[in-house]
């Protein structure tokens, strides 16, 4: 009975891993494939990394890596900067103010991105920042607004207010109390949070697909236009999707341990 | 104080407050991309879109089916999983990791993988299906077999997301009640059934509810399938508003859909948190 109960278990996490794994694998195979053989990514032996050659001279795939880098890294440290504070407010501070600030960030968090990414487009074209960085930074900022300064209150109110209490009656300000006690001691949280913050900039795609152009292509959009423009080219866009997912992968093996600590509180 | 919230305030105030505003606006008006002159049409546009056949008996269907079906799934999936790793064996943190897997990539990747083993030339599953002796089928050409390959690639995206919050909700658990549900002699289904489940019942009901608000507007996935098709029979709600405003250049129709969809959400995202939390409440 034991022994049919551990047989039972393991064929389930193997069956579980399988399915999570598989397309993963899959994909990374084809990418591996030449052309002639990439119809046939089950049958060949014949394994090559030019595919990944071939994709890294294409000058426009590269500047997307290049911009989808350089614009989740900004929109990680801004987003932080400004949802830290807005989180401590939430958690340290009672009254009216406070409470309409959680009632708007609460009632924001529900409204469906395409509701304002739509008239999105003609703002960023009238104030002249469309197809730029800023012009894509600012609304992923906005994005990140509502659901982070949530997150920040919930993890400073588990943090006890009694240090900054102290701190205040030794004579430091309030801005002191914050920099020098509470922040320290949010460090987890916020490493969690930039992994977190760091990957959905990455991975987002609708407001890169509505706010860019020409001028600013990013890696989601790039992957996508493959499908409609050049759906044929599997083993150039699976070479192009395994490239996309180093970075992710790389961060979140390194990361993975703040994330779990980090959301536990 | 009022420092603290400034910056934040300012972008949001800026960069959602003031295009929802423009939003609305737009979706009073006979805005078209090509014909800029912004006639004022009242609520013309809102009655097009609520008597718009397509929206009525596709589009809604759709988005609330998709909705019910993949946040269900991904939530069982990803509660049993969390079960499955919440106890110590051998290569657990490898099987953890592999798990969660999916958290890394992005939805555009994942809707390309699983468009690429779906392919109903060269697919890997069309192959098994033939090596197996069975018919392959055209996946993406057919509505509900279309269909179903968005649901399973959202389910595969978010369950790792159910199972990392559940995870980690199970391990800070107090002790206590296993132990006094062990010495009541509580089977394993009693013991989930009546202890665990309740324990959990906040971080279920918050999951749930974020997680069906995002199935809601969900956008990517099906771009990147099937575009909405075959014909128009698997779009979504997001879908609908971005193909009238960008596709049909009618930004007016577009704007009119997207404020009839943030309605939608607000009131069922409402609804469905007091519901959830009522039906968790009594099933202890």
């Amino acid at each position: 009975m034991s022994l049919l109960r551990r047989g039972l278990f393991f064929v389930t996490v193997g069956v579980a891993c399988f399915f999570f794994a598989f397309p993963v694998l899959w994909l990374g195979l084809t990418s591996l494939r030449p052309q002639s053989g990439v119809y046939y990514v089950h049958r060949g032996t014949e394994f090559t990394l030019g595919n990944f050659a071939h994709v890294l001279r294409d000058e426009r795939i590269v500047q997307a890596f290049v911009n989808s880098a350089l614009i989740s890294t900004l929109a990680t440290l801004l987003s932080l900067m400004v949802t830290v504070t807005s989180g401590y407010m939430l958690s340290r501070f009672r009254g009216v103010l406070s409470r309409a600030w959680f009632g708007t960030i609460y009632v924001f968090r529900c409204v469906p991105y395409i509701s304002w990414v739509l008239p999105l487009y003609f703002v960023t074209q009238a104030w002249g920042v469309y197809d730029s960085y800023p012009g894509l930074l600012l609304p992923h900022i906005a994005v990140h607004i509502c659901f982070f300064s949530w997150l920040m209150k919930g993890f400073f109110d588990a943090i006890d207010p009694s240090m900054e209490h102290a701190a205040l009656l030794d004579g430091c300000t309030r801005w002191g109390a914050f920099l020098r006690v509470a922040l320290p001691a949010a460090v987890p949280a916020i490493a969690a949070l930039s992994v977190l913050c760091w990957l959905f900039t990455w991975n987002e795609f609708l407001f890169a697909l509505i706010l860019t152009g020409q001028r600013t292509p990013v890696i989601t959009v790039v992957m996508a236009q493959f499908v409609h423009e050049m759906g044929i080219e599997w083993h150039l866009m699976s070479a192009t999707a395994i490239l996309a997912l180093v970075p992710a992968f790389i961060l979140t093996l390194f990361g993975q341990k703040y994330v779990i600590r980090g959301l536990r509180i | 104080m009022l420092l603290l919230i400034t910056p934040a305030a300012a972008i949001l105030l800026l960069f959602q407050v003031v295009p929802i505003v423009i939003g609305a606006n737009a979706s009073f008006r006979d805005w078209t991309l090509y014909d800029p002159k912004k006639t004022w049409v009242g609520l013309a546009h809102y009655g097009a879109v609520l008597t718009d056949r397509a929206f009525l008996t596709i589009v809604l269907p759709n988005t609330f089916v998709f909705m019910a079906v993949s946040v269900g799934a991904s939530l069982v999936l990803g509660l049993a999983l969390a079960l499955l790793l919440n106890r110590p064996f051998r290569g657990q943190k490898v099987v953890q990791t592999i798990l969660l897997m999916p958290l890394m990539v992005a939805p555009v990747i994942a809707a390309i993988m699983l468009r690429w083993m779906f392919n109903d030339q060269f697919g890997i599953v069309n192959v098994v299906l033939e090596g197996l002796g069975f018919e392959g089928q055209p996946w993406m050409a057919q509505r509900w077999t279309a269909f179903s390959v968005i649901v399973l690639t959202d389910v595969w995206l978010w369950t790792p997301w159910f199972t990392l919050l559940l995870l980690a909700g199970l391990q800070s658990l107090p002790r206590e009640p296993f132990e006094a549900a062990a010495i009541d002699g509580a089977g394993r289904w009693n013991t989930f059934r009546f202890v665990t489940v309740p324990l959990l019942r906040s971080i279920i009901v918050v999951c749930a509810v974020i997680r069906a608000i995002d199935a809601f507007r969900t956008f990517d996935i099906v771009w990147t399938l099937t575009g909405g098709g075959p014909g128009r029979s698997t779009e979504l709600f997001s879908l609908y508003a971005y193909v009238y405003a960008f596709l049909n250049l009618d930004f007016g129709k577009g704007s009119a859909a997207a404020m009839i969809g943030a309605a939608i959400i607000l009131v069922v995202g409402l609804g469905l948190f007091r519901a959830l939390d009522r039906l968790v409440e009594v099933s202890r």
